[in-house]
């Protein structure tokens, strides 16, 4: 019953009505730049699509679910603890584990687990922000444990079916996303939204992310495995 | 904008893009060595994140002396045989790893991780 009221606010008024258009928006941003990028730099590079072409428009469709989310959240401002803690975790912990994967598979674990880090506990202290410091903590363990384990598992997996299980990663991951925004739904449904939505935050966000992961992956530092 | 206009241009954006992808070709490929000599000596390098060569014909019953090149790096560079209990660690290309293929078969090799793999064949 409940979700089906979350289906009909996906085309109401509150923040929830937002939600795809974060997402369209979103995606037609990183989708841009991977389009500029390649047309005038990257179709020069050899094997590009093949060495780096699924984790890119993966890491696009992931960056694409992560960024709703800062809107809904951004929107609300103040959560309980539990729920902000939940917030912080699932946030820090996927787009850690997200961009570590990605970043990992091309470049090395080092290199892969310290931008999945960087992603994850900045993204996890800023959400988790919404209920103090608990939920601050409780991003930063996420984001380092999780940047820490996407750029590990990428690794580990070289030789062992590395694209299938990047695309089985980022449908758990974006299921998981998705199940949050249904959560912050159920907790917020009585709740107004505190600041109104800015799709200018969406499109900066997703360009900083789309950007850092395109040059990282390109141009960044390798293990000695990739070198 | 309508929902179902946008969840269209979505659908449209994520196929547009794995087509996109999906149009490239795959170029794995498999090689071979043979060993050579009473003392059969394989230098192994690494190649598109795995072994190379990754197919090693041996003769059964005779020593193998195997060593890893200066391309090798990392956890590749601590090279098993599970099936034989052979596990050795070559710090450098210098160092050498000696075992015996007992009998005829496909014996399997690995990293110790399992993430660099590939098979002896013994004749």
């Amino acid at each position: 019953m409940t979700f089906t009221h979350f289906l009909k606010e996906l085309n109401g008024n509150r923040v929830e009505g937002e939600l795809l258009k974060s997402i369209f928006y979103s995606l037609i941003t990183s989708f841009a730049i991977l389009a500029i990028l390649y047309f005038f730099k990257f179709r020069f590079i050899a094997n590009f699509v093949d060495t780096y072409g699924l984790y890119l428009f993966l890491a696009a469709l992931s960056y694409a679910l992560l960024t709703p989310l800062i809107h809904q959240v951004h929107a609300y401002k103040q959560f309980s603890c539990m729920s902000g803690m939940m917030i912080g975790m699932t946030i820090g912990m996927i787009a850690g584990f997200l961009a570590g994967f990605y970043v990992g598979a091309t470049n090395g674990m080092f290199i892969g687990s310290v931008f999945g880090m960087l992603v994850g506990i900045c993204l996890g202290i800023w959400m988790g922000s919404c209920c103090g410091v608990m939920g601050f903590l409780e991003g930063i363990m996420a984001g380092f444990m999780g940047g820490l384990m996407g750029g590990m598992t990428a690794i580990m997996l070289l030789n062992d079916h590395l694209q299938a299980m990047a695309v089985i990663v980022f449908l758990v991951g974006g299921a998981i996303l998705l199940c949050l925004n249904y959560m912050i739904y159920l907790e917020m449904k009585d709740a107004e939204r505190q600041r109104q939505g800015e799709y200018l935050l969406i499109v900066t966000i997703t360009a900083a992310l789309t950007l850092a992961t395109t040059w990282l992956m390109i141009f960044g530092p390798r293990s000695a495995l990739f070198s | 904008m309508k929902n179902t206009t946008i969840i269209a241009l979505i659908g449209i954006l994520v196929i547009g893009g794995a087509l996109f992808l999906f149009t490239g070709n795959d170029s794995s490929q498999t090689n071979t060595v043979v060993g050579t000599g009473d003392l059969q000596k394989i230098t192994l390098s690494e190649k598109n994140y795995n072994y190379y060569p990754q197919v090693l014909k041996v003769k059964a019953g005779q020593p193998v002396e195997l060593t890893l090149d200066s391309s090798v790096s990392g956890c590749y560079r601590s090279f098993a045989i599970k099936e034989l209990g052979v596990v050795q660690y070559a710090r450098t290309p210098k160092d050498t790893i000696q075992f015996t293929l007992p009998k005829p078969g496909n014996y399997k090799f690995s990293c110790t991780m399992g993430m660099g793999t590939g098979t002896l064949v013994a004749e």
